[in-house]
C-alpha cells in the first residue's frame, strides 16, 4: 500500500527528513513514533502530497504521489497534525464538501450519517464547526479521513484533544479500522501505539531508527534479565547461580539486613527453573523472582537519544538493495523495510 | 472545481463579507443614480458606472482576500491538496465564486435602470456596455487579487496589495502621457485596462478587449495554480 524509498526533504541546509525508506503492505495499524520535531508530520504531509520530496520516491497503491497524484490520493484519508476544518460550515455541510471534493461515488447521505455514527458525530452534525470543543473537532476531522472508505488512513494524533473515555472509543475504533485499512498512525503517546500497533516504526532527526512490533523492538534492544531475591548466604549463592547453564552473567548487585540478597541475573534462554529447581536443593527461599523487561517507554528513549541514528536496528531483509515492492510482496505487516 | 465553488459560494454568503460587499455597492451605486438622475436631471447612466469604477475596484480586493490567506492560515489547504482535486480547478473554483460575488452586484445595479427605462428610454447600449467592461475587468482583477492572496498568509497584506495594484492601473494612463519614451508609452498603453475597459462604456462590444481581460484573468489563474503546486517544493 505504501513505498516510500530514499526520502529525504531538505528544507534550505536543514534536513527534515534524511533517506527514509519503508513499505507497508496488508491491513493493520502502523505506528510512527518520534520525539517533537523528528520529521513525523513532515514524511505524512509528503506521503499525501501535501509537500514534496527533495528526494525520493512515495508510491501509495502503486501509484506514484507525483506523476499520477488524483490515483493515490483518492486511495488516502489523511487527518493532519491540525484538522482542516472550515470553521463556517457545520458538521454536514462540512463532510458533505469533502464528500464532493474526494469525488466519492457512494450514496452520499447515507454514507455520511454511517461516518457520523461511527466517529461520534452525529448529535452534533447540525451544529456549528466553529462552535464544537477540541474533542469533536478532532473527531469531524477523523470523520473527513474516513469518508469514502479509503483503504489508506494516515492519521497525524488522532487523540490529541479527547478525554480519556474518548481516547479509548477511538483507539478501540482505529484497532477495528485496521482489521480491513492500512492504518499510518503517529502519536506521541506510547501506551497508545502499543495498545494499537502490530508495528512501530520510529524516526529520529528525520531518520528512520527502529522498524518492528513492538515486543521485538523491546527485545531487541537489551538481552533480558531477572531480578532475584534470595534468603541465602551471598557468595555460596552467588557461585552456585553461576553454576547454572543457562545463566550468563550473576552478581550480587546489594546486600540487605537479615540475610537475604539481590541478585541481577542475565540469561541466555530461561533460567528461572533452573533458579528454582537450585534454590529447593539448598533450602533457599525466593522471596522475589521478576524478569527486568524494558518497557516500550524505556525504549524509546534509548532510540531517540541518538545512538541508534545509523540504523543498525534496522531489520536487514535479503536483497538489500532491490525495490522494496518486490522484497514486500511476501511481507506480512510485520517486516517489509529494506535498508541498504 | 463544483465542489469549491459551492463552497466558496455558501462561504461568502455564510459569512457577512458578501452582504457587507454587495450592500455597500449597491448603496453607493443608488447614491450616484440618484445624483444623475435628480440632481442633474439627465439619462446619462454611463457617469453612474464611471464613478462607481473606483469602489467596485476597491471592493474586489476585500472579496478575494482571503481566498488562500485564510486557507493557509488555518492549514485548511490541506484538505483541498491531499484531495484528489488538480490546483487549477480550485484556483478557477475559487475565482468563480468570487466572480459571481461581484456579478450579484452589478446585476443589482440594473434595478433602477429598468425603473428608469419604464419612463423613459436610457442607451441600452451604453447600460449593458459598462456593466459587461466592469465585469470583465474585475475578472481581471479577480483573478490578479487571488494570486495576491496565494503569495502571503496575511489577508490585509493580501487585501492591500491588490488594491495596490487597483490603484497603480487606474493611474497608468497618466504615467503614460507623463514619460516621452515612445516605446515605454506603448507598452503602457498596451498594458492600460482603462483604454480597453472605456470602449465598453461607450456601448461597444470590443472582441479583442474581451479577450484582453479573459487573458488577463486565465493569466493569473494559471499562477496562482502554479504557486500553489510549488508551495509544496520549498
Amino acid at each position: 500500500m505504501i513505498n516510500v524509498s530514499h526520502l529525504s526533504k531538505r528544507y534550505g541546509l536543514f534536513t527534515a527528513l534524511d533517506d527514509i525508506t519503508f513499505s507497508v503492505e496488508g491491513s493493520g495499524v502502523v505506528g510512527f513514533l518520534g520525539p517533537n520535531g523528528a520529521g513525523k508530520s513532515t514524511t505524512m504531509n509528503i506521503l499525501t502530497g501535501y509537500l514534496s520530496a527533495t528526494d525520493g520516491t512515495v508510491l501509495i497503491g502503486g501509484h506514484n504521489i507525483l506523476d499520477e497524484p488524483n490515483q493515490a490520493k483518492s486511495l488516502i484519508g489523511y487527518l493532519p497534525e491540525m484538522p482542516p476544518l472550515y470553521i463556517d460550515m457545520t458538521v454536514r455541510e462540512y463532510l458533505s464538501f469533502i464528500f464532493d471534493l474526494k469525488k466519492i461515488r457512494m450514496p452520499k447521505e447515507e454514507h455520511i450519517e454511517k461516518i457520523c455514527k461511527e466517529s461520534g458525530i452525529w448529535d452534533v452534525s447540525s451544529r456549528l464547526i466553529a462552535n464544537l470543543s477540541k474533542g469533536y473537532r478532532q473527531r469531524v476531522g477523523l470523520a473527513q479521513a474516513l469518508l469514502g472508505d479509503p483503504p489508506l488512513l494516515i492519521l497525524d494524533e488522532p487523540t490529541v484533544g479527547l478525554d480519556p473515555k474518548q481516547i479509548i472509543e477511538i483507539r478501540n475504533f482505529i484497532k477495528e479500522l485496521g482489521k480491513e485499512h492500512t492504518v499510518l498512525l503517529s502519536s506521541h503517546i506510547l501506551p497508545e501505539i502499543e495498545a494499537t500497533c502490530s508495528r512501530i516504526l520510529v524516526i529520529n532527526h528525520g531518520r528512520l531508527v527502529a522498524d518492528g512490533n513492538p515486543e521485538s523492538l523491546c527485545e531487541n534492544m537489551e538481552e533480558p534479565h531477572l531480578q532475584l531475591i534470595l534468603q541465602a548466604p551471598r557468595d555460596e549463592a552467588l557461585s552456585a547461580l553461576r553454576k547454572l547453564p543457562s545463566v550468563k552473567v550473576a552478581v550480587c548487585s546489594e546486600r540487605r539486613e537479615n540475610g537475604t540478597c539481590l541478585f541481577s541475573i542475565e540469561e541466555k534462554g530461561d533460567a528461572r527453573k533452573e533458579i528454582f529447581s537450585l534454590c529447593k536443593e539448598q533450602d533457599w527461599p525466593i522471596l522475589e523472582l521478576h524478569s527486568h523487561e524494558q518497557s516500550l517507554e524505556q525504549v524509546f528513549l534509548r532510540l531517540t537519544s541518538g545512538e541508534y541514528d545509523d540504523g543498525h536496528l534496522l531489520p536487514k531483509n535479503d536483497p538489500p538493495s532491490v525495490s522494496s515492492a518486490a522484497a514486500d510482496t511476501s511481507a506480512d505487516s510485520k517486516e517489509g523495510s529494506d535498508k541498504e | 472545481m463544483k465542489a469549491i465553488f459551492k463552497r466558496e459560494l455558501n462561504s461568502y454568503f455564510h459569512s457577512p463579507i458578501a452582504y457587507v460587499c454587495i450592500g455597500v455597492l449597491l448603496a453607493l451605486y443608488g447614491f450616484f443614480y440618484y445624483n444623475v438622475l435628480l440632481l442633474q436631471t439627465s439619462t446619462y447612466i454611463s457617469s453612474v458606472y464611471s464613478s462607481m469604477f473606483l469602489f467596485n475596484m476597491l471592493v474586489i480586493p476585500i472579496i478575494t482576500m482571503r481566498s488562500f490567506s485564510e486557507e493557509r492560515k488555518n492549514k485548511t489547504d490541506q484538505a483541498l491538496l491531499t484531495a484528489p482535486v488538480g490546483t487549477y480547478a480550485i484556483a478557477f473554483g475559487k475565482f468563480l465564486a468570487a466572480l459571481l460575488v461581484f456579478a450579484v452586484s452589478l446585476l443589482g445595479s440594473l434595478i433602477p435602470a429598468f425603473v428608469i427605462g419604464i419612463f423613459s428610454s436610457p442607451n441600452w447600449a451604453i447600460v449593458f456596455g459598462n456593466i459587461l467592461g466592469t465585469l470583465f475587468y474585475g475578472a481581471a482583477m479577480i483573478a490578479i487579487s487571488m494570486f495576491l492572496s496565494s503569495l502571503t498568509e496575511n489577508q490585509i497584506v493580501a487585501a492591500i496589495s491588490s488594491m495596490g495594484v487597483a490603484v497603480f492601473l487606474m493611474v497608468i494612463d497618466q504615467i503614460g502621457s507623463i514619460v516621452s519614451n515612445s516605446v515605454v508609452t506603448q507598452i503602457i498603453n498596451w498594458i492600460s485596462f482603462n483604454t480597453r475597459y472605456k470602449t465598453f462604456t461607450s456601448g461597444v462590444f470590443d472582441l479583442s478587449s474581451l479577450v484582453f481581460f479573459l487573458s488577463v484573468a486565465a493569466a493569473f489563474l494559471f499562477l496562482t495554480a502554479r504557486r500553489l503546486e510549488g508551495r509544496r517544493w520549498n
